[in-house]
This record gives C-alpha cells, structure tokens and sequence, in this order.
C-alpha cells in the first residue's frame, strides 16, 4: 500500500457506487471520530498490563482476543489508529507548510525560479522516501516528532506541485489582473483572491497525505524505529503480534492488520469520489 | 538534455548530504558508544574518551564534513560502526542480494501485470476484471511487511513448503542457484504483489483506453484475431508511459525491498540498513542513503531516456 | 457495493487462511547432522579478536586462555599446565604454559603470545573495549620461553577469572595495526575450532582442530548462525534448520510439544531490575523504594513475563553462588498491604486520583526502558502496573541507549547484569560510591560507606570466608538501602534436538555470547 496516490491512477478505475461511497464515508467518519473521541468514550491506560489475562483468543469479552501481556487486542488497535491518524494529520501538515512555502514561491515568482524549483521537486520525488526517512529517524532518534518529521519532510511534493500549478493558472486569470491594477499589494491579491481558490486542492493534497503518513508511521514502527514499543500503535502492534503468530495467538497481529486494511480501503473510496469532482489538470497534478 | 537533469541532480545531491551530514552531527549518538557496542557497559570513561580520540569524532563541522565528503569522492566510503567493517565492504557483499530480489520482483511485476493487466482490459467489466481489480485494492492496503508475516505463516510455518527466511540453507556450502532459488519465491512474490496494483491497474486501463482508438478499432474491422488486435496493436499503444511508471516507482520499490528483505532476513541493504538504524551508525546510513539515491535518479533518467527514444514525439525538456 | 464487500472478502479470506495455517503448526524434519552442528543465536561478535574484546569470559571455541572453566563454573588450567600461582601479597601472578600447543597455523605457543595478548588490550592505541577489567594489571613480562608474570598494581582477589580472555599468536599482527587487521575476521588460535568462513549478518562457519591439544572434536563442523531477531529464529528452529537455537523463554515455550526438540531451561547470574536514582526526589526518598520492593509481584513477572523461565530476584549475586545471603531476600509475591504501609508511615498520602503526595510532591517517576527490548519493556510495565496499586504514578519510557544515559542520574531504568564468576565483578563498580555517575557504573549515585567497605573488603580478602562475610554485609547493606529493585534472575532458554547428547549447561552470564549452552560442543554427539 505504498502509495496510495498512484493506484487511483486510472480514469474509469474506481468508480464507486453511492452505496460503497456512503458505507466508506461512514467506517471513515468512525474511524476518525473513534480516534479523535476515544479517550473519553473507551479510556486505555497505555501502560496498564494484566498479566493473569495473557493470549485470551477473541471472545464476547474481547472482541480482539488478549496480547502476551494481556491486553484487549482491539482496545489497543483502536488507540493505534488514533496515533497513526495523528502522526499522518500532523505530517500532512508539515507537509503542507513546506509545500505551499515552495510550490507559492514557484508559482508567484514564476519564470526561471519555477523552473529550477519545479526541476528540484522532480529530481526528490525520485529519492527513496523510506530511506530518507530512516535516515531521519536514526539520527534524531525514534520518537513521535521524529516521525512525524520523517514523513512531512519527504512527502510535501504533491501539495508543491497542486499550489504551483493553481498559482500559475490563476494569475492569468482577469480577476487577478484587475485586483493588481487596482492596485492591491501582492499579499493582499494572494490573501483574498489566491488563497480561496488554492486551499480546497491543498486540502484534498492534504487528505491524500494521511494514508501516506499512516503507512509511513506503521513501517517505521514495525522496524523499531518508530514510537516506544510500549505505545499503542498499529505498526508497534503488528511487530508485537509476530511473536504470537508463533505461539499460537494470530489476533494479535490480524487485528491490527484489517484495521488498516479497512480504513484504508475506507479513505481511497471516498478520496475516489471526491477526485471525481476536480478538474482534470488538479488530478493529474496529484497523479489521480 | 542528460546534462541539465545531471545539472540539477547534483546540487540536489550536495544538499542531500548536508542535510544527512547536519543530521548525523546533531543527533545525540556516539560513536565511540555505537563501536563498543554491549561492552561499553563495562568500560571506563577513559577508556571511552580514548575511543573517541581514536575515530577523531571532536573535530569541528567543517573538518569531519569536508573528510567525509572527500574520503566518499575517493572511494572511502568509511568504517561502519556497527558492523566492524569497512563500509564499502558491507555494501559490496549485500548490495547484489537487494538488486537480485528488486530486478526479480520486477520482472514478475511488469511480466504479470502486462499479461493480467491486458487480459482484465480485454474483457472489461467481466468477472476477471473485477475480480483483479478488488484483489488490487485489497493488496494496496495492506502493509507490505503484514503480507510478509501472512506468507511466512501460511507458507512457510503452516504449509512448511518453502523456508521461512534466509538466502540459503543454513548447511550449504556456498550459494548454490536452486537453493537460493528456494528461498527468494516467498520474498520475491511479496514484493512484487504489493507492487503490483500499480502497474496492473495501469495496463488495464491504458489497454482498455487504446482498445477504443481508432487504429485499434480499424484492426478489429479488419478481421485480425483477437489476440493480434490486443497484444499487436492495443498493447503496444498503452506500454509507453509504463516506462515512465517504473521510474516514478523505484522509490517505493526501494522502501519495500527494505521492509520485505527485514520480514525475511535477507542478508541484503535492506536488513542492514534497519540495524544500523537502530545502532546509529552513521558511515554506513549515509552511504547507503547516498548510493540508494544516485542509483534511484540514474534509472530515473534512463527510464525517460527509453521513453523518448520509444517515443520520438516525446520532448524531454519539459 | 458488491465490489467493496469483494475487497472485503478477499482481506477476510487472507485472514482465515493465516488463521487457519497458524493452528497448525507443521513437525519438524529428522535429525540428521551428517558431522555439522548449526546452532542459532541472536547475537553476533563484532569481530573475533580476544584483544578487542571477544570471549573476554572465555568460551570460545577458536581460543583458550590461561584458563577455562568447566561444567560447574569452577576454574581449571588451559593454556597453563596448572592454575597460575598467586604471591602471599596477592600483587604477582606466575602462569606456566602447557607443553607442546600449537595455533592452528602450526606456530607453537610461547610466553611472548600470552604478553602480547595482554599488553595489546593495554595499550590504549588499541581500540579493546575490556582495558578497564584490567584496570589492576601493572605490567605482563615473560621470564622464560613458557613462564609469564603478571604484577598488579593491587590485590585482586578474583584476578584469575580475569585469565580465561584467549591467546592470540603475536606473529600474526607484525606490523599491522590491531584494530583493523584482518585477523580480526580470520583469526588463527589454539581453540577446538578454526574459522572457515564469516558471512557477517548470516553465519559463521568453523572446522575442527584435528590437533586440538585437548583432543580432536567429535564433530567436523559448527555453523553458528546469527539470526538477530527472536521471532525469525523461532521460525527458523521451527522449520528445523537448527541443532541448537536460542530463543526467548515464551517463544521457547511454544516447542514443548513440537516433535524432535527438546527445551533446556539454564540458570544464569542475568538479572533484571529497577535502577532508582538518588537525584530525584521520588525514587531518592528510601521509604517509596522500599514500598516498591515490596509491591512489586516477582512470582507473577516470572510466570507472566518469562513463561515460567526464571526466578525471583533479591540481590546481585545469583542463587547458584556461594556467596549468597539467603538472609537477605524478601517475598516471592506483592505485599500491597506492607508497602502501603511503609508509605503512609512516611507521610505519603493518597491524592484525590488515587496517586500519593507528600508536601506537593506527588509520587510519580519515570522509569525509561531500551525501547528494543521486549523484555524489559514488558517489566517495566509490570512494575508500572503493580506501582499503580499502592498509588506510586510510574510512566514508562522506551529510549535508545543514547537517549537513556545522559539521564540516569534523575530517571530511573530498567538495568540488567549478572555474571556468576566472582561477586566482585560488575557489583563494584555498580555499587561502590568511587564509580557514582561513571557511565552505566552506579548512574544513580548510591553513595553507601558500608557497602564501599564491604566490596572493598570482598576484593582485598583472599580468604573466602572472609568474603562470605565481606558480601553477606554487602547484600544486606543493598536490602536495606534498595538502590535498585531487583526482579528477576532469567533462566536462558534455548531449543535443543533431541537426538543431541552431551549438552551440560552451565550457569550463564548476563552476557552469554561465547558461553552459551554450546561452550562444549566439540564433545556433543548426535545420535
């Protein structure tokens, strides 16, 4: 599930149905709002163990079945997906920051500056990203914001390309032109005439992003590189649950696992149909 | 054209390697630490700061970056800290196990796809196709490293058909061919598979597209076989950007031969580049990082200069 | 719809076959070792050089020091003819070298290899990491062709143990610097084995000695493969790759019923605690750390968290020496009711959220684990959870080494150590207030003049009732002031195939590299 982008590629590939949309939309908006509202709908002492419980198989009780140290499987993932939909908000955001920095500064500036700025983001949408991001993380140390560092440091190119591309088709059109002839300051004109036709693309970008950020966080937690193993996360979940694969206790890593496979599906349906609803320069700017 | 890519490429490059450079100094590891490894538990700390005056780690910036950077252009790739051994050393004997798996992941990939692909475009709408394109969907969300664990305990601890991991038999002598022949199917097929929506989605629909030109339709008119008109005609029209595809997509296949080759213990970059991750060892981080790099942009550029030599119409200069 | 429930479908299917393959867990193949022994352990050497620091403990199959230890630990002559004599002042040590041993190269071995050996892991060019075991060696001289004197600068009451580090040939590094020689990577000893050949991350693969002084192997070949991770091992042993494996106790565990292979459970001096600095508040206040000593519940984490595989601990030096105190130890489970007490008798009193405070202070710490390791991260969550129970807030860490040290004076850690060679070793430099704040050496700065007295003692005495006593006071000194809350001493686990024979474990270090359960596997036999 690398890059979730790509595979939206083709023209007719994914049109889902009203009925897929508004199932995907709903496993999505709960998976959200159970993140976001977990904390005080199902509270989870991170560090709680219970070590009379260990390797329970699902059960009415346990949904997820137990881990090796007793936990509730699925209480854990739920929280798992809050962290990765938090790491994969924030890196979208960071992300977005220095997207919009570059991809405005080519696209207001136009000419040679776009130019070598647009040959630069061609030449490091090429780098290994997942290296990079090892890279990363190795050397500021594992930890949340190393993460999430990781993941916006090399991921902000879509929303580069999306802003630079939306700058350059704006500013010829006649409302700009008036705007400056009028005599506003170029802050103003990017302020109230940019900025309200740039930021739905960015937001789209910025959807687009999370699944990436997600999949970033899980591997790098799967490596250990990631959050404190003690944390709940999907990836620090899954690596955990290849001990128990052997044991005997393969909850412990499917669990986790479908849920990731579910949001996921969940996100790229509706991203599919809100796709649908661009202009085709956009999509093909985000490789839609 | 080759040289205002190389043109911008390098700065690019340069700024990598600051930017790793800079990282690497920032962060709070030491190497003298990461070169004791357990046993710095049970040194003194002169016997530490001994170490350390040994690897010259307390120069200034400038000076380890300019030694770094110049021992690199020489061929010095440095000593490894984690793995006691020069680095070019480290590199040079796992380096071809990474390619090994990567070419043959895609290989399977490009071959498998194009055939899929084709056959699903052909009867578009059929149950093959949806079928092909659910499996594609499903298998694009899901981590690489969980269908990893999937395969290793369906195929490997449950079916017991192949080995769970490793490139050889752990009593053989040497690597003979059939033997690691053995061991690459489960890795190599992961990889590929999780590589594969893309391209197959991307065959399908291209061949599905070209299917409708008019060159394509004129063949059909003709009488042609079915599958003269798809592989002769329809094929052939949807497989130039495919080029490009591959290009765009070494990125990822780098990250998931790392993932896939850790999930296995392949003796490959990938599982050495996740240890020294996790020991810190900058040298070797930083050149594999560096040489991952250039080697991911060359192909880049030799993938666009196929296209533009399959497609004259193709100006580069964009 | 109907495409998304067949994508649902299609990850459900995945699912159910993963299930239903892992419920059967497949047999493993017949032992056949046609001469090869493979065993499989997690951690790799870093190179294969005595003088950097490899086998310092002895064990090793490709070297043997002046000494060796046998099948219980005790020491026996190698390389000397007999143990080495010690002078009345404790300050010289004379070693005689056995008749007729050669390296593997033929070289024959003299007085000069052993000072070599010795000057080189001195000699602060040379980057060994064991100089500071021999911190009381003053000088390594050979008086005649097969006689070396060591000169301490101190008595040393265990120096011995300190000569089972292999004998390298000096001939072999003539002119070549020491740290990168590529003996480092084919060395050339006297042990029972050579190197054959080192895929580094794979395996190491070493042929018999025919010329082995102390008789040729029973086995032409030993494949040690370095499989880093727990749970690929365990896929691997499982698949019957393996001879030998080392596995984590609960993964060990798992091959109870599997056919062909049996469990060895090993006793270690390897224990695990917690390391209460004396910087913070909390954890420097002697009432909450004995509160703690008592809350914890040993017998649930070695059920719980080893599978079965371990024991209690209450001090540093390990059941199986005989300088243990068995005075000094507490009770197997929690006693919420006395550490309750001990608190509220301190003026710790529980807040409104259940958690204790004393004067505004609240009785919340961090306790930091190295985030690679499960098990101490599955300790510290235990005693996190059994902290909750008489209101003391712990909040767990997991950190890279780097990360844990420069904060161990305030923080309080998950430690781990033990070897059962001599109780001076590691506790003096983990307890005596000379080393407070050196590195990893006491780095919560307990400062106790009669423990001080008492290792000094314990290092000064020859005469073992003397240190009997000497530690006795030691262990009781620790009871009293819990500088650190030990938890458990681990058994080492390891899967054997049954048809082995010859395996005598022996009492293994914290460190068990080269002295795992194989250290004698030139007399192993596979039926």
């Amino acid at each position: 599930m690398a890059d979730l982008a790509l595979p939206l590629s083709g023209r007719r590939l994914l049109r889902p149905g009203q009925a897929t949309t508004i199932l995907a939309g709903t496993i999505l908006a709960a998976a959200v709002l159970g993140g976001l509202l977990a904390p005080w709908i199902w509270p989870l002492d991170q560090s709680a163990v219970d070590l009379g419980r260990t390797r329970l198989a699902p059960s009415l009780e346990h949904w997820g079945g137990t881990d090796d140290l007793g936990r509730d499987v699925l209480h854990r993932s739920v929280y798992g997906l809050r962290v990765s939909l938090l790491v994969g908000a924030v890196a979208a955001l960071v992300a977005t920051v220095i997207g919009g920095a570059v991809g405005g500064i080519a696209g207001v500036a136009g000419g040679w500056v776009d130019r070598v700025l647009m040959r630069i983001i061609d030449t490091v949408s090429a780098l290994p990203h997942l290296l990079l991001g090892i890279f990363i993380v190795a050397m500021l140390r594992p930890s949340l914001y190393a993460v999430v560092l990781s993941v916006g440091l090399t991921h902000w190119l879509s929303t580069a390309r999306i802003v630079r591309s939306e700058l350059l088709s704006l500013r010829s059109r006649p409302f700009v032109d008036a705007a400056i002839a009028g005599g506003a300051s170029r802050w103003r004109v990017l302020r109230r005439h940019l900025l309200p036709h740039v930021a739905p693309k960015i937001a789209l970008a910025t959807t687009l992003m999370v699944p990436h950020a997600v999949w970033h966080e899980t591997a790098l937690s799967f490596l250990g590189l990631g959050l404190p193993p003690h944390l709940a996360s999907l990836g620090n979940m899954i690596n955990d649950g290849q001990r128990s694969l052997l044991t005997g206790a393969w909850w412990a890593s499917i669990v986790p696992g479908l849920l990731i496979i579910v949001v996921t599906l969940a996100l790229a349906a509706v991203v599919a149909r809100w796709r649908d609803r661009l202009d085709p320069r956009v999509r093909a700017e985000l490789e839609l | 054209m080759v040289r205002r890519r190389v043109l911008v490429a390098v700065p690019v490059l340069i700024a990598t390697s600051m930017g790793m450079f800079l990282l690497g100094a920032a962060s709070p590891i030491d190497p003298a630490k990461q070169y004791a490894g357990a046993a710095a538990f049970t040194m003194s700390q002169e016997n530490l700061a001994q170490l350390r005056a040994n690897w010259g780690v307390d120069d200034p910036l400038p000076v380890q970056y300019t030694r770094w950077i110049g021992n690199l252009l020489r061929g010095d790739l440095g000593w490894s800290t984690s793995r006691h051994e020069s680095v070019t050393a480290v590199i040079g004997a796992r380096a071809g196990w990474t390619l090994l798996v990567i070419g043959l992941a895609l290989g399977v990939v490009l071959v498998g796809s194009l055939l899929l692909g084709t056959i699903a475009a052909y009867r578009r709408g059929g149950w093959f196709d949806r079928a092909l394109r659910a499996a594609a969907y499903a298998v694009e969300s899901m981590p690489v490293f969980w269908l990893g664990l999937a395969a290793i305990a369906i195929f490997a601890l449950g079916l017991g058909w192949l080995p769970a991991g490793g490139l050889t038999d752990v009593r053989a002598d040497g690597t003979s061919p059939a033997d690691v022949a053995r061991h690459l199917v489960l890795p190599v097929t992961v990889l590929a598979i999780s590589q594969a929506p893309w391209f197959l989605l991307f065959v399908r629909d291209s061949v599905a597209d070209s299917l409708l030109d008019d060159h394509v339709l004129a063949a059909r008119a003709r009488g042609l076989p079915g599958r003269v008109v798809l592989f002769g005609h329809a094929l052939r029209t949807g497989l130039l950007p495919f080029l490009t595809l591959i290009g765009t997509h070494l990125p990822e296949l780098v990250g998931g031969s790392v993932l896939v080759e850790t999930v296995f213990s392949l003796p490959g970059l990938g599982g050495v580049t996740v240890q020294a991750a996790l020991g810190g060892d900058f040298p070797l981080l930083a050149a594999i990082t560096l040489i991952t790099t250039v080697v991911v942009l060359t192909a880049n550029l030799l993938a666009d200069l196929a296209y533009a030599a399959a497609d004259p119409r193709v100006a580069l200069d964009g | 719809m109907r495409r998304f429930r067949l994508r649902l479908a299609a990850a459900v299917a995945i699912a159910l076959l993963a299930v239903s393959a892992c419920s059967d867990p497949s047999a493993s193949e017949g032992g056949r070792t046609d001469g090869t022994l493979v065993v499989a352990t997690s951690g790799e050497p870093d190179n294969l050089n005595p003088i950097l620091g490899y086998g310092s403990d002895g064990g090793t199959l490709l070297f043997d020091g002046l000494v060796a230890r046998d099948a219980s630990n005790k020491l026996i002559p190698a390389l000397a003819n007999a143990l080495p004599t010690v002078s009345p002042d404790g300050k010289t040590v004379t070693a005689t070298l056995r008749d007729g041993v050669t390296f593997s190269d033929g070289t024959p071995l003299t007085a000069d290899d052993v000072v070599f050996t010795y000057r080189s892991v001195l000699d602060p060019k040379i980057d060994s990491t064991i100089r500071s075991d021999l911190d009381m060696l003053a000088t390594v001289e050979a008086q005649d062709f097969s006689t070396v004197v060591f000169t301490l600068k101190y008595a040393y009451a265990p120096f011995l143990q300190r000569l089972a580090l292999g004998i390298v040939p000096a001939k072999a590094f003539a002119g070549q610097d020491v740290n990168k020689a590529p003996f480092n990577r084919t060395p050339i000893g006297t042990g029972a084995y050579t190197v054959d050949s080192w895929t580094a991350g794979d395996r190491l693969v070493l042929t018999a000695n025919p010329k082995y002084w102390g008789g040729a192997p029973a086995n032409d070949r030993v494949i040690i493969a370095f499989v880093e991770d727990d749970n690929v091992r365990a896929q691997r042993a499982r698949a019957g790759e393996f001879d030998a494996a080392e596995l984590a106790p609960k993964l060990a565990a798992s091959f109870a019923n599997v056919d062909g292979y049996r469990v060895e459970k090993v006793a270690s001096a390897d224990y695990r605690g917690v390391m209460l600095p004396f910087g913070d508040p909390v954890t420097g206040d002697v009432a909450i750390r004995r509160a703690l000593n008592q809350a914890v519940d040993r017998a649930a984490m070695v059920q719980g968290v080893l599978g079965g595989s371990g024991e209690p601990a209450f001090s540093p030096v390990p059941p199986s020496s005989e300088f243990v105190d068995p005075t000094a130890v507490g009770k197997d489970t929690a006693d919420a009711t006395a550490a309750t007490a001990a608190l509220e008798g301190a003026g710790w009193k529980a807040g409104s959220d259940g958690i204790r405070a004393r004067g505004g202070q609240k009785a919340e710490f961090t306790l930091m684990y190295p985030a690679a390791d499960s098990l101490r991260k599955e300790l510290a969550l235990a005693v996190t959870a059994d902290a909750k129970k008489v209101g003391i807030k712990v909040n767990p860490e997991g950190l890279t080494w780097d990360a844990i040290e420069p904060r161990m004076k305030s923080d309080a850690l998950i430690m781990g150590w033990g070897t059962p060679f001599d109780p001076d070793f590691v506790s003096y430099q983990l307890f005596h207030s000379r080393f407070a704040g050196q590195g990893f050496f006491n780095p919560g700065f307990y400062k106790s003049p009669a423990t001080d007295k008492a290792l000094q003692d314990g290092r000064d005495h020859a005469d073992t009732a003397a240190r009997k006593a000497a530690y006795s006071a030691f262990q009781k000194q620790l009871a009293a002031d819990v500088p650190w809350i030990f938890l458990t001493y681990l058994q080492h686990t390891y899967v054997v195939r049954d048809s082995i024979q010859g395996v005598s474990p022996r009492v293994e270090a914290h460190d068990h590299g080269t002295n795992a359960i194989w250290w004698n596997i030139r007399t192993w036999k596979a039926a």
